[in-house]
């Protein structure tokens, strides 16, 4: 590329910092003495992409073999895919600003379904054929990875290949599978039946899909002996997995820009919503000596001057408060913040405030996800609004006045009344900032109550429930507002379009490639932001291809039905999902992981929390 | 507690990081380094840095200046330099820290190179140009009122040199008192004057006080 030319048409862009690279961590090689180059694309802007761990581990870990370079790639917003076109200015990686077409991998990490038209739009730009068909040598392979991965099918057509599950080990495998064949002049279709027989690795092409009359899925066909069912790959010890001691340091503001210690894996929960506390299952811990030690190395090689606890609910890791206590005692002298995302209204203490707020006070953040008792049996969110009351009564006596709270709107079997309960909880935390004598004095309150629209997610006991349709969804939302009576609770919500796109495409099939497809035609990007969502063009897409997305998002599912995923399994056996589902009709409640075991399946892996002593 | 002055370059890839975005990234280096930085008192402690005069997006320099301040007045000055530049990446280097002598409040002036890729065929109309008796420009005010201002008067010397492509040094009013920053003058250029369009490069290569003496 001519660097004068492509650093003057980025002076011409909305932050120039997002693709000029050059950032403290960022690994350059040299391209002639590597045998893989591995393109990382983040299939949204560079401020989400560089919050994301997980491609900090996998960028570390590939790096830190001398026969691979990996590089960061991320969407570019429309200014500049504008430019880019413009200016015949194909896809490169944002280290060596090399044209990605000519790498040997070009992989994908799918966080959200929303930016799947974000992956076709990148690879239309790095000037590679879109369909996996029509690519047919060996490299570059398009790969991908991340947790809609458990039901990717939408974007078959597109993938070679997907890793299912935790890709630190799978992913070298791959890599290393493919440098043999690169070697050996091997095709394409070789490599795939190869990689197939890797344990991890699924390749929608080796699987042919039949539908029955009603446009459900009747079977799946195993080619080339690919495997019936392609089991999830986890890290069994992560005290042993790579971490990463250097974080690539952005120069520009980014949404998550602080160093991140993930203390472990895993949920015990169970809450039967959410997708990540059964896919990542069993639970496991990383030791407190080893968070400590990542951590401190991860401060020192940043200059970051705060640090975020991160795990799916960071007041279940059992040493926390020890920890917390080593880690007092370097990260005060250093001026390093302590932020703990993801606490537990239930096991909240005192202590625990106090170790947080000791360095930073911000706003406190909880999830009841639903405002009734009876509704939150039924997703299984075991707390009560006893224990919601008394953790903001601590947050309050501890100095706190705003607290925000996470719920979802949408849930099976949620009525009217579970709705006002919402409003009602919220207004009962009022009522206590104003009983609490030890208040901050002169000061109002503040409950901001964030309301998302539930999406059924495969792999949930929900998995088989329909999403409530647009119109309802505008309807309930209309219904909470009218139910809220003051101005101290401040309410806001997610669109109802981008939550039914969401729904179509999270439980969707192969046949909504052609939709992709269209879409792209039509200038969808970037769906998950309102100001280029355009869900007009969305509906035409689907029109265009004959295609019913209620078909997808609205309808009710039987147990016995073949879903798209089926051929994938995540160690959560489908029996355990149906089983739950009927508790959750009946309000009944499961308890946690370490309380009891609930027999998902996960035991099967012979680690983690399955085998905690007790 | 003693104040010192780093002088540094910016180049490269650098160029791209504005001066917001360069305070949160001196702010990182120096916690990297053992160098006794203070930290302000209140709530949320910070390292105290402070700039001299920002840089514009895209602009390279050869001469940026930040304010530090040490809780060590022992700590030797030449090692600040040794160990910035030990967590800068390459596109950044210190080459001088010393005691600051000149007041920020005091700059006046800076020296700007522009270096065109025109295979010198813009040498003669950017002479012509700047030796307009007026330059009139529009300009947006912060309350986004439009003024007309002449910058004719404000450029206080220049010279054009021609090895191969064109290279226009020029010496611009800079700091609280007056500004000007070259862009405008080169946008002007291109609408008005310019025979054919180039790309160019701006790089900023002297700070002075308001009697042109070198700030330090």
């Amino acid at each position: 590329m001519d660097t004068k030319k492509f650093e003057e048409l980025l002076l011409t862009v909305q932050k120039p910092g997002r693709y000029s690279g050059g950032e403290i961590g960022s690994v350059l090689k040299d391209k002639a003495k590597v045998d893989v180059r591995f393109a990382f694309c983040f299939p949204d802007t560079y401020e989400i992409g560089m919050s994301h761990l997980g491609m900090k581990i996998l960028y570390s870990q590939f790096n830190s073999r001398d026969d691979i370079w990996c590089e960061r790639v991320f969407a570019p917003w429309t200014d500049f895919e504008k430019v880019m076109r413009d200016n015949n200015i194909p896809l490169f990686a944002i280290e060596s600003r090399d044209s990605i077409k000519d790498f040997d991998f070009i992989g994908f990490t799918l966080q959200y379904e929303l930016s799947y038209s974000n992956v076709l739009n990148m690879l239309d730009l790095a000037g590679v054929p879109l369909k996996s068909a029509d690519r047919k040598d060996l490299s570059p392979l398009v790969v991908a990875g991340g947790p809609c991965v458990c039901n990717a099918e939408p974007l078959a057509d597109f993938i070679d290949l997907f890793f299912v599950g935790e890709g630190e080990e799978v992913d070298l495998e791959v890599i290393d599978l493919y440098k043999k064949y690169k070697a050996e002049n091997r095709t394409k279709a070789e490599f795939l039946a190869a990689a197939a027989q890797i344990e991890g690795v699924y390749v929608p092409s080796l699987y042919e899909v039949k539908y029955n009359s009603d446009g459900t899925v009747k079977e799946y066909t195993p080619l080339e002996n690919a495997p019936k069912t392609v089991s999830k790959r986890i890290i069994k010890d992560l005290n042993n997995s790579h971490y990463p001691e250097q974080f690539v340091v952005p120069y520009i503001d980014i949404v998550h820009d602080r160093a991140v210690q993930e203390l472990y894996r895993g949920c015990i929960r169970g809450c039967r919503f959410c997708q990540a506390g059964f896919i990542y299952r069993p639970v496991r811990e990383k030791s407190m000596e080893t968070n400590n030690r990542q951590a401190k190395a991860l401060c020192d090689s940043t200059g970051y001057d705060e640090l975020s606890l991160s795990s799916l609910s960071t007041s279940d890791y059992r040493e926390l408060e020890p920890l917390l206590n080593n880690m007092l005692d370097w990260s005060e002298k250093d001026n390093v913040s302590l932020a703990l995302p993801s606490l537990r209204i239930d096991n909240f203490s005192k202590e625990l405030l106090d170790k947080i707020s000791h360095v930073r006070k911000s706003g406190l953040t909880f999830a009841p996800e639903a405002g009734t008792q009876r509704l939150r049996d039924v997703i299984n969110k075991n707390i009560t609004e006893e224990e919601i009351i008394k953790t903001c009564r601590t947050a309050f006596e501890g100095g706190y006045t705003a607290v925000k709270l996470y719920f979802m709107l949408g849930l099976p079997t949620e009525t009217d009344e579970d709705l006002k309960g919402i409003a009602e909880l919220g207004q009962r935390i009022v009522n206590e900032y104003y009983k609490t004598d030890t208040r901050p004095k002169g000061k109002s309150v503040s409950v901001s109550i964030s309301v998302s629209t539930f999406v059924p997610k495969p792999f949930t006991p929900f998995e088989f429930e329909p999403q409530i349709t647009k119109d309802e969804i505008l309807r309930k939302q209309e219904y909470l507002r009218s139910q809220i009576t003051t101005k101290k609770i401040s309410l806001s919500w997610h669109d109802s379009s981008t939550s039914f796109l969401e729904g179509v495409f999270a439980r969707g099939d192969r046949r909504l490639g052609r939709v992709l497809e269209a879409a792209l035609e039509k200038g969808c990007r970037f769906d998950g932001w309102d100001e280029c969502f355009q869900f007009d063009k969305w509906l035409e897409a689907f029109s265009d291809c004959g295609i019913e997305p209620s078909f997808y998002a609205n309808r009710q599912r039987s147990y016995e039905e073949t879903n798209p995923w089926d051929m994938l399994d995540y160690g959560v056996d489908k029996q355990f999902l149906i089983c739950q589902n009927k508790l959750a009709h009946k309000g009944l409640t499961t308890p946690n992981c370490r309380e009891k075991c609930a027999g998902c399946g996960a035991n099967k892996y012979g680690e983690g929390v399955c085998f905690e002593k007790r | 507690m003693k104040n010192v002055r780093i002088f540094y370059t910016k180049k490269g890839r650098m160029k791209f990081v504005s001066h917001l975005d360069m305070n949160r990234f001196m702010s990182r280096m120096i916690k990297k380094t053992d160098i006794p930085i203070w930290h302000t008192e209140g709530f949320h402690p910070h390292p105290y840095i402070a700039f001299a005069l920002p840089l514009s997006l895209g602009f390279e320099s050869e001469y940026e200046i930040l304010d530090i301040r040490l809780t060590d007045d022992s700590y030797p000055l030449e090692k600040i330099v040794e160990e910035l530049n030990s967590v800068f990446p390459e596109y950044v280097r210190a080459f001088s820290v010393a005691e600051p002598i000149t007041k920020v409040g005091k700059i006046g002036f800076a020296d700007f190179t522009v270096t065109f890729s025109d295979n010198g065929e813009l040498n003669d109309s950017l002479k012509a140009f700047l030796n307009s008796t007026e330059i009139i420009v529009e300009k947006k005010t912060k309350k986004g009122k439009i003024n007309e201002i002449d910058l004719a008067p404000k450029i206080k010397s220049y010279t054009i040199t021609d090895d191969g492509d064109t290279t226009l040094k020029i010496t611009l009013p800079a700091g609280s008192e007056d500004n000007l920053n070259p862009e405008l003058l080169i946008k002007a250029f291109f609408e008005r004057c310019a025979t054919i369009y180039s790309s160019y490069q701006i790089t900023r290569t002297m700070i002075y006080d308001s009697q042109m003496n070198k700030f330090v």
